[in-house]
């Protein structure tokens, strides 16, 4: 749920840019925000341990986890401070560790 | 706000030290092996935090005594809190110090009394997530646990919460950027504050050869055919035309040669603005010699994206749209062949009113 918000956040934050005449930056707001309510709904679907939910947030995961260990490899500047450490690779592996549970635990 | 502030780097270093002493050492308080696992890891965090405020009493006891009083409070009820987890009204304090000390902290960066740093934004995080695990509700709790209005909260106060905490930061973070950043996602090259007679008459020199060596390209065919193409979106007000082979080069601040040309887009074509040098790497500013005058600046943390070629800056919680990823640009130094009143001829950025008046020239 957090991470969804920051999705939220981070879709509403694109916008200013587009009254700056960024009109791709709009599409990908609208996709964070988009994305943003999908990861809610699924986490709702993992708070009610469905199983199609845990598949689909491990997926999210194992992508966000590897693009962000890129990001971090990768010499292109990219932030590598404590709330980018936490927001980008410690909550997804928090969510793994809290997904260990087996697979029989959802329905 | 992407940076560390050096009082408060002792915070993260107790804090990284706080995590695994208090994961060791809470466990052995009467309760813990039958609280829920939300339960544990809350206490865990909020130990932590609580360290994170006792850690930075020592910095602020002589300025800001009351703060300092403030972080002590703070900390030891955080820390008393984590070691009485069997407290039957254990949620109901945990929520409400959680939420007083988010609070408290926008409104301290609100009003001006701190600056919205790492270390700071970070501790908020953690505490939005404990405030996350103190209000979910566990299987097997009592009958009267307030299910519902927890997770009304949850789903409600938590993302508002969270959303208020990123946009105080970001806007305090806007409107009173520190020195070094003239606005958000540009830092300053450090130099000395105010320019000397050698460092005048060396900006002097450095603007007429630029600008001297860039005239021809009035003409922006002639900047077409030295190898410049524009780059972003042509619709915005002015567009960086770059030399690829210049930057590959890595020609340090040569007026014959540099990296970018600015232009303003108008209805009769592109007019020159300027002129941009650019170092290659990350981090390494250029040669200054006009201190405070020619200082480079250097873009971090902005969201690029391929499509389209464009860009907004990373949010406080360090994620980017969907599509984007966070880059930051190698140090660059603007020389403005127009008249740019606001921010003089090696301003960040050009006065958008100056842009604007050469639009309908």
């Amino acid at each position: 749920m957090l991470q969804s918000m920051f999705w939220a956040i981070a879709g509403l934050s694109a916008m200013p840019f587009v009254l700056g005449g960024e009109f791709f930056i709009l599409g990908l707001g609208v996709a964070s925000l988009l994305f943003a309510l999908i990861m809610f709904l699924v986490a709702l679907g993992v708070l009610w341990r469905r199983r199609w939910a845990r598949r689909c947030v491990i997926v999210v995961e194992i992508i966000c986890l590897i693009g962000s260990l890129l990001l971090l490899a990768l010499p292109i500047g990219a932030n590598h401070g404590p709330v980018s450490l936490m927001t980008n690779v410690l909550l997804p592996v928090a969510v793994f560790v809290l997904l260990r549970k087996p697979r029989e635990a959802f329905v | 706000m992407f940076d560390i502030a050096t009082d408060h780097a002792i915070g993260l270093l107790a804090a990284l030290v706080a995590l695994p002493v208090a994961a060791l050492v809470l466990r052995f308080q009467q309760g813990w092996s039958a609280a829920s696992g939300t339960v544990q890891a809350a206490a865990v965090l909020m130990a932590t935090s609580g360290v994170v405020h006792l850690a930075l009493i020592g910095h602020h006891i002589a300025q800001h005594p009351v703060t300092a009083a403030l972080f002590l409070v703070n900390g030891l009820a955080f820390i008393g809190l984590a070691a009485t987890v069997r407290w039957r009204r254990w949620r109901l304090a945990s929520t409400a110090l959680l939420v007083a000390t988010i609070l408290g902290y926008l409104f301290y960066i609100a009003v001006g009394l701190e600056g919205p740093d790492q270390v700071g934004v970070a501790t908020k995080l953690i505490e939005l997530v404990t405030l996350g695990l103190v209000l979910v509700p566990v299987r097997g709790e009592p009958a009267k646990s307030h299910r519902a209005l927890r997770w009304t909260s949850l789903g409600v106060a938590l993302p508002m919460l969270t959303v208020m905490t990123a946009s105080t930061a970001w806007i305090v973070d806007l409107a009173r950027p520190d020195p070094r950043h003239v606005h958000a996602g540009a830092l300053l090259q450090a130099t000395n504050a105010l320019p000397t007679q050698e460092q005048q008459d060396a900006a002097n020199r450095l603007y007429a050869e630029t600008k001297a060596a860039i005239l021809p390209y009035q003409d922006s065919r002639k900047a077409l055919a030295a190898g410049y193409r524009p780059e972003g979106p042509s619709n915005m007000p002015s567009s960086h035309w770059m030399n690829q082979a210049y930057v590959d080069a890595g020609y340090v601040m040569d007026p014959r040669r540099p990296q970018g040309l600015v232009y303003a887009n108008t209805k009769h074509g592109p007019v020159l603005l300027g002129a941009m040098f650019q170092m290659k790497n990350i981090g390494q500013f250029g040669p200054d010699p006009g201190g405070p005058l020619t200082a480079w600046h250097q873009h971090e943390n902005i969201c690029f994206t391929p499509f389209g070629f464009e860009f907004s800056l990373m949010t406080p919680f360090a994620t980017c749209p969907l599509g984007a990823i966070d880059v930051s640009a190698s140090p660059m130094l603007h020389v403005w062949i127009v008249d740019n009143p606001k921010g003089g001829p090696f301003a960040v950025d050009i006065d958008d009113e100056v842009v604007k008046k050469i639009a309908r020239a």
